[in-house]
């Protein structure tokens, strides 16, 4: 594992935070935005090493706290949740479009809710909202359609040595 | 690429290291209210990812409207005639509270909460919003070289958007009235009745009322009452026509004047300072309730 490899996913999250903010400022389906950083964290924790995987997910967490209107460290958490668990399936004997996409859709769901639940806890609010059922699922749904797209970018700008689940 | 069971012990010591690292930023975060270090790092950064992100919103601007007009074409026709309905019952409106207007003018004038006619104000456009569908706030391009502080009040064509929370030399940050922690203080234009309206997270609004006396109706003007925010800006329009249930205790919802999903240019009240927020940092003095302080809501 080289250290450009580490820079070249940080450079991925930092893109997908500008992306997230600006973009899916205009495009929102239903409503509601895609989440593309939990979704390239998910990407690149299927391509680096446990240990570099957790620093990015983690950077790349708290630069979406820095971006956003949370306290700072609760994304970064999220974030470090689902790099984590993505890190303990990925190399299951489980692999096809389906399973992939279960995969994002469940994992989505979890960095999801892992901040609505430390942002409940620091005084957010969020678990009572209405429609929050809304803000877990449609983006979890909009992740699985960004996923092979997003998967196939992080895979060329990593370039791993080998391919894991469906990569 | 399996790890060893000894690097992933190591990846779980660091997994939970770097969550306990984010309590602990986040516990410190909240305690500092976002002032201290967590601002000047969510400044710093803001400042850093400001031309990035007016450069990406440069080129995706144009490009979402062109498809939104071509996608749209089908929907004019039908969207003239509900636009012409609108309007005979927004006139129909207009002559039904031209009555209370005169009333409520009044009532202004004896309490002296007339808002101001000449409140300065700057034009600035949105460049970014949240960075998650949680977040419930939109950056600007304007910041403390075009006089925004801390605390001021944003408005669009319509009325009350939000609130700066957040100053860079070059943008700043609104925090939107539909975000749970904001809270603003109203009062009904037909019977001048006082409550706080607080956001819910969605497209409506909460409004408690603590003495109301008489009924609220559904479409009557929710305006700020000038508390923190300049006095007679329309915040939205009663949802539910409710009584009060306990006591003088009343709780409905409102409608947003402003239209948040369409937010393209917001006026910010530079003008005008509450009495009892300091005018230079915008923040609230002793006593004062806090506008992003969930106990500011009175239950």
């Amino acid at each position: 594992m080289t250290n450009v490899k580490i820079f070249i996913a940080l450079g991925l999250v930092v893109g997908a935070a500008l992306i997230q903010t600006t973009v899916f400022q205009h495009v929102r389906p239903f409503g509601y935005a895609p989440a593309l950083g939990l979704l390239t964290v998910i990407a690149i924790a299927r391509l680096l090493d446990p240990e570099p995987t957790l620093f990015v997910a983690f950077t790349g967490g708290f630069l979406q706290d820095l971006l956003g209107g949370a306290p700072l460290g609760l994304w970064a958490s999220a974030f470090t949740v689902v790099a984590f668990v993505t890190l303990k399936v990925r190399d299951r004997e489980v692999a096809g479009p389906i399973a992939v996409l279960a995969g994002v859709f469940g994992l989505t769901l979890l960095g999801q809710f892992t901040f609505a639940i430390l942002g409940t806890l620091f005084g957010q609010s969020i678990i009572n909202r209405p429609g929050f059922f809304g803000h877990l699922v449609v983006p979890a749904i909009l992740n699985m359609l960004l996923a092979y797209p997003v998967f196939w970018v992080a895979r060329m700008a990593v370039r791993p040595g080998e391919r894991t689940w469906a990569a | 690429m399996l790890p060893s069971g000894r690097r992933l012990d190591r990846a779980t010591a660091l997994f939970v290291s770097l969550l306990a690292v984010g309590f602990l930023v986040a516990t410190f975060d909240v305690r500092a209210s976002g002032e201290s270090a967590t601002g000047i790092l969510r400044s710093g950064v803001q400042t850093l990812a400001e031309p990035v992100q007016r450069g990406i919103d440069f080129v995706v601007r144009p490009a979402v409207g062109f498809i939104d007009g071509i996608s749209n074409v089908a929907g004019l026709r039908d969207q003239n005639e509900r636009l012409v309905a609108e309007v005979g019952r927004l006139e129909q409106r207009l002559r039904e509270t031209a009555a209370l207007e005169r009333r409520v003018r009044e009532l202004e004038a004896i309490n002296d909460l007339a808002p101001p006619e000449d409140l300065a104000a700057i034009t600035a456009r949105i460049y970014s919003s949240g960075a998650s569908t949680f977040d419930e706030v939109r950056f600007i391009d304007k910041g403390s070289s075009h006089g925004i502080v801390e605390g001021q009040a944003v408005m669009d064509e319509s009325g009350l958007v939000g609130r700066v929370d957040l100053v860079t030399p070059s943008s700043a940050r609104v925090r939107l009235i539909t975000d749970p922690i904001v809270s603003v203080g109203v009062r009904l234009q037909d019977t001048n009745q006082t409550g706080a309206v607080t956001g819910r997270g969605d497209d409506l609004l909460r409004l408690d009322m603590f003495d109301a006396s008489e009924p609220v109706r559904e479409g009557v003007v929710v305006l700020t009452d000038g508390s923190l925010f300049p006095p007679g800006i329309v915040v939205g329009f009663v949802n539910e026509t409710k009584a009060a249930d306990v006591g003088f205790a009343l709780r409905t919802t409102v409608e947003p004047a402003a239209e948040f999903s369409t937010l393209d240019f917001v006026k910010v009240v530079i003008g005008w300072s509450p009495l009892d927020v300091d005018p230079a940092t915008g923040d609230p003095l002793v006593d004062a309730p806090s506008f992003t302080d969930p106990g500011s809501v009175r239950e």
